[in-house]
């Protein structure tokens, strides 16, 4: 009898799962030191505003230009961003969402990195939260 | 091509076949999925990704998992259902009568195994219960493998929709409570049994000259477990 054999397909499902956890944690984990510092960055009460708009994902940037009828770099300047601690970071995909203690953020992946795709936004439970920085 | 690889590719073309339509049906998806994911992220105003950062995504995972592992619940369920359940007239099913696991004479293990019957069907004991369930076995724990395969990468991709949309990630305990795991999970499954039991009575009254997965072209429709 081949114990080693059976040991292995004994084990198979649980490694088979620890291996897909791994690669799911461990790609986010690389990418989450970019992600809270885009975050923290953007949320620095000191940050510059060009420096802000800059880090805005493009169609976030267009939607808020639209919509406030503004340069992003006047309109960005009436948009309360508390910042603070950093709480929790959850990357997904190329999505990810980085919560301080004064707000919640979401963040996309782009060829230029990490951008944030909507600020200063507000929990609604189960429904999408409110930001008033957003895209499309 | 030699005669002995020519006789290698007689002896296994339809496996060979399959697996070659298998691999060429899968890039199809991987492209597809590809292009299809890239016109909703060019809609939702993101940038598309590679044909390699969409075959890596859980997006992609979960497209194929979510069929393996219902092609392999359906093979499961049909391999053990078929030693107990019957259906009259069909190629697919036992005589009547003959429903259960049959005798040792009829299964020809033990002391009734052959010269050439493989050794875990003479072995007795644990092994030979275990081989004479081997197949089933086999795809109801690759049916379980790829169940949970479908809900990690389901999982995965539903949380990255969720904060695509503004809300909150889940638990993977939470993902398994969604309705979208068990959408993914029930729309699969409900074509899987509505083939197999179709397949099951169309058998009775059609043919399908030279397929051994219908009886041959003259037999009553209501003759049970021909082959031809």
């Amino acid at each position: 009898m081949n114990r080693s054999g059976a040991w292995s397909r004994a084990r198979a499902l649980p490694v088979a799962l620890a291996t897909a956890g791994m690669l799911l944690t461990g790609c986010s984990s690389m990418q989450q030191p970019e992600v809270q510092g885009v975050a923290v960055t953007f949320e620095d009460p000191g940050a510059d505003p060009g420096a802000r708009c800059d880090l805005l994902a493009p169609a976030t940037l267009a939607e808020f230009e639209k919509s406030e009828s503004a340069a992003c770099t006047e309109a960005i300047e009436q948009v309360p961003l508390e910042g603070g601690e950093v709480e929790s970071v959850e990357i997904w995909g190329g999505n990810a969402q980085v919560r301080l203690a004064g707000d919640t953020l979401f963040l996309t992946e782009t060829r230029a990195g990490w951008r944030v795709s909507a600020a200063a936004c507000e929990s609604r439970g189960e429904a999408p939260y409110d930001c008033e920085v957003d895209g499309p | 091509m030699t005669e002995h690889s020519r006789g290698f590719v007689r002896d296994n073309a339809l496996s060979l076949a399959f697996g070659g339509l298998f691999l060429a049906t899968l890039v199809g998806q991987a492209l597809s999925g590809a292009a299809d994911y890239n016109a909703q992220q060019i809609a939702d105003g993101l940038e598309p990704v590679s044909l390699l950062d969409y075959v890596t995504s859980s997006s992609f995972g979960v497209d194929v998992m979510e069929n393996w592992q219902s092609e392999y619940l359906q093979f499961f369920l049909y391999i053990f259902g078929t030693v107990w359940l019957i259906q009259r007239g069909s190629a697919e099913s036992k005589k009547p009568g003959e429903e259960g696991p049959e005798s040792d004479e009829e299964q020809r293990i033990g002391r009734h195994a052959t010269e050439d019957s493989p050794e875990w069907a003479r072995a007795g004991g644990w092994r030979t219960t275990l081989f004479s369930r081997s197949l089933g076995l086999l795809m109801g724990g690759l049916f379980l493998l790829t169940w949970a395969a479908s809900s990690i990468a389901g999982w995965a991709a539903f949380n990255s929709e969720q904060l695509g949309r503004r809300q909150d990630p889940v638990s993977w305990l939470g993902y398994l409570a969604e309705a979208d795991f068990w959408n993914r999970s029930f729309q699969n499954w409900q074509s899987e049994m509505l083939a197999v039991g179709s397949m099951a009575v169309f058998s009775v009254y059609l043919r399908q000259r030279g397929s051994p997965e219908s009886k041959p072209v003259g037999v009553a429709h209501a003759e049970t477990g021909q082959t031809g």
